[in-house]
């Protein structure tokens, strides 16, 4: 038994000695390494581009279609022209929007390979060349889960979250929020009326529907956390003063989706004598949604088992389930689909809330945030 | 009853080849795995499936998962970048323990082993037990043990090997062993490669919701993997053994990056394998054959992202915070899991007056590192067992083997299994019957697992389950055999009851918890939530038919027939009721066919040359379509040259597989019933030299314990 209880021991002996070398960590250093080198990037474009001591960032969601580059390449260029005495960004704040702009989605498709990047860095890179006003501008349309991301990185910036930034320029500098489209009731009155002079003359004859998002919420669980769907709600409320044939739905929203249009529509005794509906996302910019779940096209956006499934299009549905023969969209002259940015009007509401802001006086807290 | 009447009469009358045995094999054959002591095969009280060695040879497979499935019609594989998808009776990877002389094998990704850590030319045979049935390794093995014995290169002096071969798609395997004998020490060093540049069956693939005609994507990615292994025996006396043994494994799988979209086929990382082992025992040899063995190792297995192109991934911001927006670059890897277990186990077997004592015990100790994978960025487990296994012959035509196994688990208490073998012999008949419980704890990871993957167009978020309960088995078998030296034909019929069987399933959003809320956010309306969830219970149950028959001394015929039928039910959160769910992947019938011709020409030239073929009915899936049924067909040469006698031996293999080019083209990310490629061809060359005194190895001299 000696023998045994030897080889017993020694051979512990060898195996807690392997299994504690191979425990140690090997990629703590990357870490730091890799977010410095990252930020480094984003802090060189800040570095050329900084003319001013103002900066303005406009954080959208992102997308990878050449259509909503456009719009956003456009409305930077509304903003410069808008604010000549601000530096103007953008950002996005999806990784897999920057990931996949990056690897260069929709070549196919024509579009070009884009580099974006996420908000937290670009405030990070405005802390260190210390810009002393810095307006972040959301881009949503409604002030839900997405806008509730936006304000989470102002906190983080303005809390030093990472602790590198200068405390004393923290509790000085001047950080303003803008808006989304519909932050207020007065916004809706007012984009209710602008879209109403874009769609007056359809709204006679057909049905016109908006697809906006929309945060789901289920008595389980609430992602609609700021109780911002009502404003897609309220939208309709305020075009329906124009037209009955307005109707706004969402992709997410429970109980507005496109099932839910239809039946408002059908309900209001709307569904039009020409059997024309015009659709338009109620979107910043014209994306995968706008493509995909409002006007995809094909057998592979319908699914006639199960009319009212998320896979469905909005086309599809009211081709088939509402009877509609005559779908179509108010394209850009490049024929391609529009978002809300491409309005020039509804930019402009936007530009007036970047002029409106929020002041975040109370922004800076200390170098330990509150979480 | 018809079809399966139809299907043995073809596999009998078929002409067709198979492992050329020579003429007393089948009878010489030994097996260890179903009961710890080596036992004639055609003695084997627990019915044991063997692909020998010679076997091995006319097959000329490319890896173990080609090797097991066309050589049996017990498996089913379906090769792919998360592993390959091995069921054995309609179970997964997951309930089958594979081990490598009688230790597991470790690590795994989804529940699939990596078989590329098993070098194909560096193993003697093939054992398998099917269900819970031996007492000695396990009570997790609820579908099966499939034990590899390596071989063992015990002769004295130098011995070298090279085995190199390359096939279709740059499918390149090589194997490297050196062997060295100085006195009471014995050394063999292993050295493998496996690589394929992959195959492409279809460009034809499902994504933006549309049909893509140029997908990039490929069947099986291109793969490089790599293995160094070393043992170091020493023999103190000719009672005590001992010894020390090491690995080291890569592997890459690369994806592409130039595809046309980065929704389905543009990636950003590659897949990336560590794996490592040391082991250090030693057997103490007692009187009449008894022994007395430990085992002690440590293994570790790493998955990492190795990223391509800068990628925004999860990772931990320098302030410590979990963020999904931590940049990588080319080069990098992110580890996403890292599995370690150290394991010690402690056995002996015992020859008494009238019966075979097996006794064991084993503790192991599991700890999983997934820093983005698990709330705090570890797991653990452990597991202990004691086990006891008796073979009686209280007459001569009767064998019972009965064991019991005692588990104890870290979370989930402690478990008895026992099991039972009888077998009845009369002349060349065997009647074998079984009946055996199993155990297995859920897993760290399917307890804790908890994060987000953008797959195609669809975000998944993957959900460990805290209140998962231990899956237990209940397994039956029953199996006839007749064999001769020249014949063998057997029929064995199972049935296996899961309780609790663990699975990965959709889960209503209402299920994502409360506190997981940020993790909604770029998901959009795409998220699909899956858990892992009990099952409220599961059967499988089948019939394996085989036979064999060398018609002479060079020609030998014969076939597999596998029948599985499976059924479970699971309660769905959607629309709160119990409902019927398939097991992923199963088929109803597996069957396989062979003939070999062996003959030697001279002292110095034998030609080996066997046809196979291997097949299976439609395979059935919860989602994404069913895999098509399919029969496809190899041929295998083999021509060895030189004396047997000689210091240096040369073989040469050259083959065709899937003669009739059956490919299966079905879109992505539908299911395929196999991931075959396009004909193949290959060849091989194995050159061994030898020097040095020769040992007599004939299997009927060893009585000794021959698991290791």
């Amino acid at each position: 038994m000696k023998k045994i209880k030897s080889l017993f021991i020694a051979a512990l002996a060898v195996l807690t000695t392997f299994s504690v070398t191979s425990c140690s960590d090997d990629d703590k250093d990357e870490v730091l390494d890799n977010y410095t080198r990252y930020q480094r990037a984003v802090d060189a474009q800040v570095s050329a581009q900084k003319k001013s001591d103002k900066a303005i960032l406009l954080v959208a969601f992102g997308s990878t279609w050449q259509a909503a580059f456009n719009s956003f390449d456009n409305t930077v260029k509304a903003y410069q022209q808008a604010f000549p005495d601000c530096d103007v960004y953008l950002s996005y704040s999806s990784a897999i929007c920057i990931n996949r702009a990056a690897a260069w989605e929709h070549k196919d498709d024509g579009a070009e390979q884009r580099n974006y990047y996420a908000p937290n860095f670009w405030l990070h890179a405005f802390g260190a060349v210390k810009y002393k006003q810095i307006t972040v501008q959301s881009l949503q349309v409604i002030p839900g889960e997405e806008y509730g991301r936006v304000i989470n990185y102002i906190k983080d910036f303005g809390n030093n979250y990472l602790g590198d930034l200068d405390d004393e320029y923290l509790s000085e500098v001047e950080v303003r929020l803008g808006t989304p489209l519909l932050n207020s009731e007065n916004d809706v009155k007012n984009v209710a009326s602008i879209l109403n002079e874009e769609f007056k003359e359809d709204a006679k004859t057909k049905t016109v529907a908006f697809m906006g998002h929309g945060n789901p919420s289920s008595e389980e669980h609430d992602y609609d956390i700021y109780k911002a769907n009502v404003r897609y709600e309220q939208l309709e409320t305020e075009l329906q003063k124009f037209s009955h044939n307005y109707f706004v739905g969402t992709v997410d929203q429970n109980a507005n989706k496109k099932e839910d249009v239809w039946a408002r529509i059908k309900e209001n005794g709307a569904f039009p004598e020409s059997k024309e509906i015009v659709l338009n996302a109620l979107m910043s910019i014209a994306g995968d949604h706008a493509h995909n779940d409002m006007y995809g096209q094909g057998e592979e956006y319908w699914n006639a088992e199960e009319p009212d499934s998320e896979e469905n299009s909005w086309f599809e549905y009211f081709k088939n389930v509402a009877q509609y023969e005559k779908i179509s969209t108010h394209d850009l002259p490049d024929g391609e689909l529009r978002g809300l940015l491409d309005f020039s009007k509804i930019l402009n509401v936007w530009i007036e809330h970047t002029k409106n802001p929020i002041e975040l006086t109370e922004v800076y807290h200390s170098m330990y945030p509150e979480e | 009853m018809k079809r399966l009447m139809t299907v043995l009469v073809l596999v009998a009358g078929s002409v067709c080849v198979c492992g050329a045995q020579e003429k007393s094999d089948t009878l010489r054959e030994v097996v260890v795995t179903g009961t710890g002591t080596e036992r004639l095969l055609k003695d084997a009280p627990v019915q044991t499936e063997v692909i020998s060695r010679k076997v091995l040879d006319s097959y000329g497979g490319r890896s173990l998962e080609d090797i097991l499935s066309g050589l049996t019609a017990s498996f089913a594989f379906n090769e792919g970048d998360m592993g390959s998808q091995m069921q054995l009776g309609g179970l997964g990877n997951g309930y089958v323990l594979i081990l490598i002389d009688g230790r597991r094998l470790h690590g795994d990704n989804g529940g699939e082993n990596d078989l590329g850590l098993i070098d194909p030319h560096n193993i003697e045979r093939i054992e398998i037990v099917k269900g819970a049935q031996s007492a000695l390794y396990g009570s997790d093995a609820i579908a099966g043990v499939v034990n590899i014995i390596t071989r063992k290169h015990r002769e004295g002096g130098v011995f070298l090997e090279n085995t190199t071969r390359y096939g279709t798609y740059n499918d390149i395997r090589q194997h490297n062993g050196v062997g060295v004998s100085l006195g009471r020490w014995n050394s063999y060093t292993n050295f493998q490669t496996q690589h394929t540049d992959g195959w492409q069956n279809t460009s034809d693939e499902y994504a933006e919701a549309k049909l893509l005609h140029d997908s990039k994507n490929k069947t099986v990615n291109r793969y490089t993997n790599w293995q160094v292994a070393e043992r170091v025996t020493y023999t103190a006396s000719q009672k005590l053994e001992a010894y020390a043994e090491g690995s080291y494994y890569g592997k890459i799988i690369n994806r592409p990056q130039d595809g046309n979209h980065p929704s389905c086929d543009v990636y950003t990382y590659d897949l990336m394998y560590r794996n490592a082992s040391a082991a250090i025992g030693g057997k103490w040899k007692l009187k009449d054959g008894d022994a007395i063995t430990l085992d002690v190792d440590w293994n570790k297995h790493a998955y990492y992202y190795k990223y391509t192109a800068t990628t925004l991934e999860d990772g931990y911001e320098p302030n410590g915070r979990f963020t999904n927006y931590f940049p990588y670059f080319a080069g990098q890897r992110n580890l996403q899991s890292d599995q370690q277990r150290t394991m010690a186990v402690l056995k002996g077997v015992f020859h008494l007056p009238y019966n075979t004592l097996n006794a064991g015990m084993e503790y192991r100790y599991d700890y999983l590192n997934a820093p983005m994978r698990v709330r705090g960025g570890e797991a653990d487990d452990w597991t202990a067992a004691l086990y006891v296994q008796d073979e009686l012959n209280p007459v001569a035509w009767l064998n019972v083997t009965a064991g019991l196994r005692l588990n104890e688990n870290g979370g989930f208490g402690f478990r008895a299994t026992p099991k039972v073998s009888t077998m009845f012999s009369m002349g060349d008949w065997r009647v074998r019957l079984g009946w055996s419980q199993g155990f297995k704890a859920p897993t760290p990871k399917e307890l804790n697992y908890h994060y987000l993957r953008q797959m195609g167009a669809k975000t998944f978020y993957y959900m460990g389950n805290k209140g998962l309960k231990a899956q237990t088995s209940n397994y039956v078998t029953g199996g006839v055999e007749y064999r001769t030296s020249r014949f063998n034909v057997s029929a064995t019929a199972y049935a296996n009851w899961l309780d609790n069987m663990i699975t990965l399933v959709n889960v209503p959003l209402s299920m994502v918890p409360e506190g997981d809320v940020q993790y909604y956010g770029d998901g959009s309306a795409d998220l699909v939530p899956r858990m892992y969830k009990n099952m409220e219970d599961a059967r499988s149950c089948g019939v394996d038919m085989n036979l064999a028959y060398n018609v002479t001394s060079d020609l030998a015929v014969g076939g597999n027939v596998s029948y599985l039928d499976t059924e479970a039910h699971a309660y769905d959160d959607k629309s709160e009721r119990l409902v019927r769910v398939t097991i992923d992947g199963m088929a109803h019938w597996r069957w396989n066919t062979y003939v070999t011709w062996r003959h030697r020409f001279g002292r110095s030239y034998r030609l080996g040359v066997g046809l196979y073929s291997k097949g299976s009915s439609m395979r059935y899936y919860q989602n994404d379509g069913n895999g098509k049924r399919y029969q496809v067909w190899k041929l295998n040469t083999s021509h060895e040259i030189g004396k047997q006698s000689a210091s240096i031996t040369y073989k040469v293999e050259a083959g065709v597989d899937n003669i009739f080019n059956h490919v299966d083209r079905t879109p992505r990310p539908y299911h395929l019933g196999t991931t075959t490629p396009p004909t193949m061809v290959y060849a091989s060359f194995s050159i061994k030299f030898h020097q040095g005194r020769k040992i007599n190895t004939n299997i009927k001299k060893q009585n000794n314990y021959e698991e290791d």
